[in-house]
């Protein structure tokens, strides 16, 4: 682009000018005509719509809708969602622009090797070939934008609103820069409960991985085994675990623990006393159940997976080390977990922000408790629920954004550390 | 370079030129917007009386009327009294649970709901409902004041109040013994101790249990704060006081009422302490293993349907106003005195969504729906105890009493404000401590002198504020 700026001939600055007026002059009459009509949608875009969606961004509205008397108003929400849009389609625009002018000083620079102007069909002939990678990806990109992209960037700039509590459409939104942090880090009683839940969650993301992997691997290695009969039929149990919706297992466990469940009846039966444990004094007991409907619920997709790994594996490695005389453990130590680390580290580090971000556990096992030394929160909640409690409950959305943004920032840097350290990443070319 | 540096400046100039331009011209400042403002009346201009013709209009009702059949029979006879004019009720089909708020200003949403008058007037910020013209409302003159006020607010009424919601206590009168009128009725009124004082309820419950201890006396889940709010209300506590600022769970003598909580929790067992008691309630009444569950009157047919599959005689079902409580709270001692019993209840309604197309025609449904005839109906199907005096008085029994409490302001309505929702995690957790407490370890019980409970009620109030105020 920076060449086209400073070496592009008349022609090139005609297209600067105007889209697909220099391609029309080089005689590329079908390309300039597309250029040109993309120049056309982008004004007609911009003035019919765009232009109004941009500035609505940055004022996110100024009537406020009354519909008891048929006012419609202004929707923040929805004002800073068409601006979000319109930027993906400004910046479209500008990815068109400067593709039209580097298109053109492309053919300036082939006239100037002698060569005549590229025709159409050979254009298109290369993006099927040279550029494919750029003409298969581009329909997907624009999915990306408008199903991914949007959304994300809608959720953090949410945190730089005061949207939430009585601010909800319609009533009127405003920017308020960096103030919903500003107000977390001052208000002193997040401190000491943010400390607390923060270990908690730290806690429980590593252990429950670490038992969701190993026992799904050790499930995949037991079932693998030769010795063992009916291999399909004990594989559908654990897939049938996995099959039930995730609330509705966490409702059943709930009933199954609770004073009148089905435990404390065998226990009350046999002549014990009634267990609480999900109760609010059951701190570790829940969380030790926590952990227990987790691996439940979560073994089965690691079991899964580890058995399509397996299925992969090397036998004669196995041989050779039986051979030299390494035994089931150091086999398992050196050869298996090695091979099954390398393969899923990824999935495992997905595993490990899911279970950080566990919200439906303790959600659905232990909601609608606030203990002592907490604020706001219970000895079980991890960080999403601790959030959900102070925002969504609360109806604080740019309070709950900021919080989400934090909690991303934390696990993305765990993430990407634990991926930079892992074999996957350091010793790619090991197990290829 | 110049050139064409400022071609593309050219070509960015009109880019943002048409932004500037056609952006500011689509906008209107706030300063402006707020000059151009309507101003406010006491209802909404869009009820202007005259009925829209032709139209369809969506009801939201509550699960149990549509399961009954009688939201089948509301619509079925009042599309037929206007089907002249063409307008047509029909079920909204959409989750009772609905958020108007949020899916109402994009075009979801029904025309009617039918909602707890706390949910419904949460819809009044934003003017997601429409204020109602109170002398075009037909039940306006039987409703009595208490019940409307629950849907008052900045000058306007925002719902028509159709049924009464406050505990009241089921039990099984073949389990009153036979001689009750010389060991159970020491006023000689002609009405069993038990169902008349929290004391006398606690004695033959604590008897019950010491005959058999698989059998029990007056069973709750009492973490539920809905029910056991009561208790505190009754010695001078109070949620909100002017505004969401003053939270009274612990103003008088509401550490009393808490004492009360644990002394029934004392006579129960540890199912007290989280739902299973609202869970299992209705089989174990109708077995016989409880005498008494506190609930809510429209779940009478719950009831009902339980005694038929246990094969116990619905004869054997009754029902009555929540006991009063002993004023020195004490419910093991003579209970000289007593106070009567401050339930939490709410007055379920019609309002009528401001996303909707035809007003008036929904203003006609509401008047069907709360007239006496439906309101009878309503009654005799469901069980509720109807707003309307009138309906009430021709019910009898139970409608009669619980509308006889709230004229006596024995019900105390909850409030109409969206911070309500803060209420109940605090309130929850605390009552479900107390309960838990008699089941607690010698050593480890936490609420063994009034202190404890002030403490308590302080720490949940506390708490509320917390979670209303501090992100404010």
């Amino acid at each position: 682009m920076l060449s086209a700026i400073k070496h592009g001939n008349r022609k090139v600055l005609l297209s600067m000018f105007l889209m697909g007026l220099g391609q029309l002059l080089y005689g590329q009459i079908a390309k300039g005509i597309i250029f040109l009509l993309i120049q056309a949608m982008g004004l007609w875009f911009f003035i019919g719509f765009g232009a109004k969606a941009i500035y609505g961004f940055f004022s996110l509205g100024a009537l406020v809708a009354d519909p008891s008397v048929g006012l419609a108003g202004d929707n923040s929400v929805v004002m800073l969602i068409t601006g979000i849009f319109a930027f993906i389609m400004l910046g479209l625009y500008i990815a068109c622009y400067i593709s039209n002018v580097k298109g053109a000083y492309n053919t300036q620079l082939r006239e100037g090797c002698g060569l005549p102007p590229a025709r159409f069909i050979t254009e298109l002939k290369d993006m099927a070939d040279g550029g494919f990678h750029k003409s298969a990806l581009f329909l997907p990109v624009i999915g990306v934008c408008v199903f991914n992209i949007l959304p994300i960037v809608y959720m953090i700039l949410i945190a730089f609103t005061d949207y939430g509590g009585d601010i909800v459409p319609p009533a009127l939104v405003s920017w308020t820069g960096l103030s919903s942090f500003a107000r977390i880090i001052s208000l002193g009683q997040f401190a000491p409960t943010f400390s607390k839940i923060l270990q908690w969650n730290a806690l429980w993301a590593i252990m429950s991985t670490a038992i969701n992997y190993m026992c799904g691997l050790g499930l995949a290695l037991l079932l693998n085994k030769p010795c063992v009969k009916g291999k399909t039929f004990w594989r559908a149990f654990p897939v049938l675990a996995y099959a039930v919706p995730g609330f509705i297992t966490l409702i059943g466990f709930k009933f199954m623990f609770s004073y009148g469940g089905p435990i404390n009846q065998m226990i009350t039966e046999a002549g014990g006393r009634a267990v609480g444990f999900l109760d609010l004094d059951a701190k570790w007991t829940a969380r030790l159940i926590g952990l227990l409907v987790n691996a439940w619920i979560a073994i089965p997709s690691s079991m899964l997976l580890a058995t399509g790994i397996l299925s992969n594996m090397d036998n004669s490695l196995y041989e050779s080390a039986t051979i030299d005389g390494a035994g089931a453990w150091k086999r398992f130590k050196s050869i298996t977990l090695p091979f099954v680390l390398f393969a899923t580290m990824p999935v495992l580090i997905t595993q490990f922000i899911g279970n950080f971000n566990n919200f439906g556990i303790f959600y659905f096992l232990r909601g609608g408790l606030y203990i002592d030394g907490y604020f706001l929160a219970s000895d079980t909640d991890l960080l999403i629920n601790w959030l959900y409690n102070l925002s969504i409950d609360n109806n604080y959305y740019s309070i709950g954004a900021a919080i989400s943004l934090i909690i991303f920032a934390i696990t993305s840097a765990v993430a990407l550390a634990v991926y930079m350290l892992s074999p996957s990443y350091r010793q790619e070319e090991m197990f290829k | 370079m110049l050139k064409r540096a400022a071609a593309i400046g050219l070509h960015a100039i009109l880019i943002i030129g048409l932004i500037g331009f056609f952006g500011f011209r689509g906008n209107i400042s706030r300063s402006e917007a707020a000059e151009s403002s309507i101003a406010a009346s006491a209802y909404s201009p869009r009820f202007t009386g005259e009925l829209e013709h032709g139209v369809t209009i969506r009801v939201l009702e509550n699960d149990t009327a549509i399961q009954q059949g009688y939201f089948e029979e509301l619509i079925d006879a009042f599309n037929a009294a206007y089907a002249e004019q063409g307008i047509k009720a029909v079920d909204a089909n959409m989750d009772q649970y609905l958020d108007l708020e949020n899916d109402g200003p994009y075009g979801y949403g029904p025309d009617v709901l039918y909602q707890a008058n706390d949910v419904l007037m949460k819809y009044v910020d934003g003017n997601h409902i429409l204020a109602l013209p109170p002398d075009a409302l037909e039940a306006w003159e039987q409703i009595p004041a208490s019940a409307w006020e629950a849907y008052q607010a900045q000058g306007g009424i925002y719902g028509v109040p159709v049924n009464i919601q406050a505990p009241v206590l089921y039990y099984r009168s073949d389990m009153i013994p036979d001689n009750w009128r010389d060991e159970w009725d020491g006023d000689k009124n002609g009405v069993p101790d038990m169902l008349e004082s929290w004391g006398a309820m606690y004695r033959f419950s604590r008897g019950i249990r010491e005959g058999n201890p698989a059998a029990y006396g007056y069973m709750k889940s009492l973490w539920d704060p809905y029910f056991a709010l009561g208790y505190l209300f009754s010695y001078g506590g109070y949620i909100f006081g002017e505004d969401t600022y003053d939270i009274g769970l612990s103003a008088g003598d509401a550490a009393i009422g808490a004492g009360v909580i644990r002394q029934l929790a004392s006579v129960m067992n540890e199912d007290c302490i989280d739902d299973t008691v609202t869970k299992n309630g209705y089989a174990k009444l109708a077995s016989g293993e409880y005498f008494a569950v506190m609930t809510t009157p429209d779940v009478y047919t719950l009831f009902t349907k339980e005694f038929n599959l246990a094969g116990t005689p619905v004869d054997n079902l009754g029902v009555a106003a929540v006991p009063a409580l002993p004023a020195d709270g004490d419910l093991s001692g003579p209970g000289a005195e007593l106070i009567p019993f401050k339930v939490m209840g709410g007055v379920n309604g019609y309002a009528v969504s401001s996303y909707t197309k035809a007003p008036n025609a929904c203003l006609a449904f509401v008047n069907f729906a709360s007239g006496y005839d439906m309101m009878l109906r309503r009654n005799a199907l469901l069980g509720i105890v109807p707003a309307r005096a009138d309906a009430a008085s021709e019910a009898g029994g139970l409608s009669e009493m619980v509308n006889k409490k709230l004229a006596d302001n024995e019900i105390v309505i909850m409030p109409s404000v969206r911070a309500l929702a803060q209420v109940w995690t605090p309130a929850g957790t605390l009552f479900s401590d107390i309960a838990k407490d008699p089941y607690r370890p010698q050593g480890e019980m936490k609420y063994t002198e009034a202190a404890a409970f002030q403490e308590g009620l302080e720490k949940a109030g506390q708490q509320i504020y917390d979670a209303i105020h501090t992100l404010q």
